[in-house]
């Protein structure tokens, strides 16, 4: 009986993880393709089925069908940085506020801000494009990396304060309190004490945020064209028929390779329990 | 110096918390506050460091009006139950912390922290974290960090509940002597257990369900509780409480049991009265009463034994290892002189009291 | 009183995030509620007024309700899929399974990568002649199906393809929340006797189920917001089958640029969604916790 479960188990382990594969794996064998081994129906196996090439991934850094991917990289990586470090900052200190205090404005309390904070993602993009636009417009920011950093910032934030204040409600309150008696004022104790212990905490939602960022593909069409470019945008706006599909697979699979890091960074903290302990 | 607090009122969702606390703690003291869980002890320290939230109430530091210093600023050190130490951070850096904020010489802080280190008997601990240590360890680095700052008060909330049984005695005795050497320290150390208060404490005080019922020398706690409440709490295991009479020359208790009156109830008026004697001054084998064993408990080299009588239910503490069947019958003996005397009203406040000495 | 000094504190930590959100998202959702009572369509520089006309339209748009429709059932069924399957996944590899470390990192893999960008690899596959779906199913007799052509067909491409982006996210907060489960209560359930079902569902499920809800609701508010698989993957078609409401909104005021309705149809949207989330919120919370919230 508990043979026959145990190869279930592992078929349905080996069955989500060929679907979890399959799209890298094409991706992977059309980058090599040409012409021949896409137009006469689908081909698998390179040499055997078809003759590999480099061309597709050449385009890469030169044109020719596909996308010069240093800068969409470098703005991606600034624009998500930026913002996902900025919105950790404020978004840690807004969290042990809440966590810490109970504030009250009229009939407003902690839980009502919170949910204020979580319900900015509820909004779908559409609400806020247009406005953004103008907004942007308006400061002269459009096309710009600030611009979006500004915009992101506004997206991140509510997943930081999500994250954090889960955190800190677990840290006992009694340290904080130690800390000031001990002499250190609120900020101090927050500075000195909560901080250095939050580091868990601080790596998931920076994770999150990062994620989150990276991948944002609907601000980052509706607000920049050509000074700014994230890569998301640069790789969809390769979704015509012009484009041959070994240029498309290339962009789309170095366009991806970055956030694996944060897969590996994902897996460790779990399984070493530290992350277990930060999602909640 | 003293520490002053006056009328601390603290009520939430309609539960008293702190009901007009008013007391005096005196520098080079140790003051045990002794009560049941709930009884506010820890909401009374909280209010003292400036971190509780209080309806009413002022704190006075000598002349100084301590309720406007913000807790950051107020000279005090706490030690609590749950062995609350910076995780982050080794047992030296743990113990320096309060003087680094004190910008103290860095030589200073070598020698405090080592010294105190010493004394707490964490020498060679310096650089392991307070999660590679046992409890009483943990325990023991918060001693030392709040001894190291030589804080004009120090508060202690029960730091030896979450030890087991042993390490607290052994502990006990540590803190009392060091403790001794705070001569320039208001010291507060919270407690439910008798045994801490009366052991620890120059002085002792009282409270229940957010009030103070009495302050004294442990020795006049003890012996002369001001209420049956007070009674309940110094006494461990609880003592007995009989309902009972007292006539022109006779006491008679519930169940018809009649004893002989004591020299010091005959000057009480006649009337009801509550009487309560200590379980480790009942008698087995003499004749008072006889009742049915429910529950016998060796514990170490005394046996606790409870009882069903006449007069309700006992609890017996006696020396020595006995073996009493359950529901087999016990012949219990009351020392009448022994009895203490609370009044029926419902403060139940003591009215006579058996002559102080011997078992304490 | 009593905690003297804390108050001004209070403020430092809260108002710097607060206060920054406000500011950026405060002036979007004014102006959207302000053109949404105009007839805007950004060429002409001035917002002319036409009240509740907007709305008016909106209420007989049959269109907006049936994508609204579409997009809940969308929507929950994808979360209800991921759900079962992430909880599934992170049980297989929770013990006891050789290289789970190896297999916890790959199902992690698909949550990382960029939506947009995997689902035009997607398309790819889809693609009726060229792409290896219909070519590997045709191996086994099965197909070849119309995947972005027909009707049923392209939503079902859109939510194969959002199982694939968004099951890891149930299963890393799952797992995550299955690893933090103290021993004791399975523990208690082998001494009983208790079989691998009996055990999931009197131990595991209910001491998992505050994790549950908080998964559900964050995958359901990111799934409200549907639409860039739908750009790419079928443009809302055949017509308009597999349409959200979040691609129609967008195709009313970044396509035919009718602003003014588009913004209706975003406050209408927006407002709805609340509404609906919170509730689903507090049943959640009801159904598998059970009394207050």
């Amino acid at each position: 009986m508990s043979k026959l479960y145990t190869f279930l188990k592992y078929l349905a382990i080996t069955l989500w993880s060929i679907f979890v594969v399959t799209p890298f794996l094409w991706a992977l064998t059309t980058s090599f393709k040409t012409a021949n081994g896409v137009t006469g129906g689908p081909t698998y196996l390179p040499w055997l089925q078809y003759e590999p090439s480099l061309s597709g991934w050449k385009s890469l850094f030169s044109g020719g069908g596909g996308i010069d991917i240093v800068k969409p990289y470098l703005d991606s990586l600034i624009v998500t940085a930026s913002a996902s470090v900025i919105s950790i900052v404020l978004g840690s200190l807004a969290a042990y506020g809440l966590s810490r205090f109970s504030y009250r404005a009229g009939f407003v309390k902690n839980a009502d801000l919170i949910f204020f904070f979580i319900s900015q993602r509820i909004m779908p993009p559409i609400v806020l494009a247009i406005p953004f636009f103008l907004m942007l417009k308006w400061l002269d920011l459009l096309d710009s990396k600030i611009g979006l950093i500004l915009v992101y910032v506004a997206l991140l934030l509510p997943i930081a304060v999500w994250i954090m204040v889960d955190f800190f409600n677990n840290i006992p309150r009694q340290i904080d309190e130690m800390a000031m008696l001990d002499g250190c004022t609120p900020l101090q104790a927050f500075l000195r004490v909560i901080l250095p212990n939050s580091l868990p905490g601080m790596i998931v939602a920076g994770m999150f945020c990062l994620i989150f960022g990276w991948n944002d593909f609907f601000f980052a069409f509706t607000l920049t064209f050509t000074d700014t470019q994230l890569l998301p945008v640069a790789v969809v706006a390769l979704n015509s028929s012009v484009t041959p599909w070994w240029s498309l697979s290339a962009s789309a699979l170095i366009s991806v390779a970055p956030l694996l890091l944060v897969a590996f960074v994902v897996e460790r903290y779990l399984s070493h329990g530290t992350l277990a302990g930060a999602i909640r | 110096m003293s520490l002053q607090i006056n009328d601390l009122t603290l009520a939430v969702d309609g539960v008293t918390h702190l009901d007009g606390i008013s007391a005096n703690f005196e520098r080079g003291k140790l003051t045990t506050v002794i009560g049941r869980t709930l009884a506010g002890k820890t909401t009374l320290m909280r209010a003292i460091t400036g971190l509780q939230h209080l309806d009413r109430g002022a704190l006075q530091l000598d002349t100084q009006n301590f309720s406007a210093l913000p807790a950051w600023r107020r000279d005090i050190a706490m030690v609590y139950q749950q062995f609350i130490n910076y995780p982050h951070l080794n047992v030296f850096e743990n113990v320096a912390f309060p003087l680094r904020r004190k910008k103290l010489d860095e030589a200073v802080i070598e020698r405090r922290v080592r010294g105190v280190l010493d004394k707490v008997g964490l020498k060679g601990f310096e650089a392991r974290r307070p999660s590679q240590l046992s409890g009483g360890q943990q325990q023991r680095v918060a001693l030392a960090r709040s001894l190291a700052r030589e804080a004009g008060i120090l508060l202690l909330d029960e730091p030896l509940v979450n030890l087991d049984y042993k390490l607290r005695e052994q502990m006990r005795s540590e803190f009392r002597s060091l403790l001794a050497e705070q001569t320039q320290t208001i010291v507060i150390y919270n407690t439910t257990e008798p045994v801490e208060a009366m052991l620890l404490g120059d002085t002792v005080v009282v409270m229940h369900e957010g009030r103070i019922l009495q302050v004294g020398t442990p020795a006049e706690v003890f012996d002369r509780p001001a209420s049956m409440q007070v009674a309940s709490v110094v006494n461990d295991p609880p003592m007995n409480f009989i309902q009972g009479h007292k006539g022109e020359s006779t006491l008679e208790l519930a169940g018809g049991v009649c004893l002989s009156l004591p020299w010091h109830l005959r000057g009480l008026t006649i009337g009801e009265y509550w009487f309560g004697v200590r379980a480790n001054e009942l008698r087995v084998g003499q004749t008072s009463v006889t009742g049915q064993v429910t529950f016998s408990e060796v514990s170490g080299s005394e046996t606790f034994l409870y009882v069903d009588s006449p007069l309700g239910p006992l609890t017996l503490q006696v020396q020595g290892v006995h073996i009493h069947a359950l529901a087999s019958n016990l012949e219990i003996g009351i020392p009448a002189e022994r009895l203490f005397a609370f009044e029926s009203a419902a403060q139940r406040r003591l009215v006579a009291a058996p002559a102080t000495g011997a078992q304490l | 009183m009593g905690e003297t000094g804390l108050r001004r504190y209070k403020l430092v930590f809260l108002l710097p995030g607060l206060l920054t959100l406000l500011a950026i998202i405060l002036f979007p959702l004014l102006f959207t509620i302000r053109v949404s009572a105009s007839g805007w369509d950004a060429i002409t520089p001035e917002l002319n007024w036409v009240g509740g006309s907007n709305y008016a339209t909106l209420w007989n748009d049959v269109r907006f309700w049936q994508s609204l429709a579409r997009l809940s059932g969308m929507a929950v069924g994808t979360v209800l899929i991921q759900y079962v399957l992430g909880f599934a996944l992170a049980l297989l590899v929770w013990r006891d399974v050789k290289a789970r470390r190896l297999f916890r990192l790959l199902f992690l893999i698909p949550m990382m990568t960029t939506p947009v960008i995997m689902s035009v690899i997607w398309r790819t596959i889809f693609h009726e002649s060229l792409g290896p779906a219909n070519d590997l199913l045709h191996l086994i007799g099965l197909g070849p199906y119309p995947w972005l052509t027909a009707g049923g067909w392209a939503v079902a491409s859109v939510m194969i393809v959002e199982i694939w982006q968004w099951t890891p996210f149930m299963f890393l907060l799952l797992l995550a929340g299955l690893i933090s489960l103290p021993r004791e209560p399975f523990l208690a359930a082998a001494i009983d006797g208790a079989g691998p079902i009996r055990t999931f569902l009197n131990v595991t499920f209910p001491l998992m189920a505050t994790v549950s809800i908080g998964a559900i609701m964050i995958r359901l508010i990111e799934a409200s917001k549907l639409m860039e698989t739908v750009y790419v993957l079928t443009s809302g078609g055949p017509g308009t089958a597999s349409e959200t409401s979040g691609y129609y909104i967008y195709i009313k005021g970044l396509r035919d640029f009718d602003i003014g309705y588009a913004a209706a149809l975003s406050i209408t949207y927006l407002v709805i969604m609340i509404i609906l989330l919170t509730l689903v919120g507090k049943l959640l919370h009801r159904v598998l916790v059970g009394g207050r919230s």
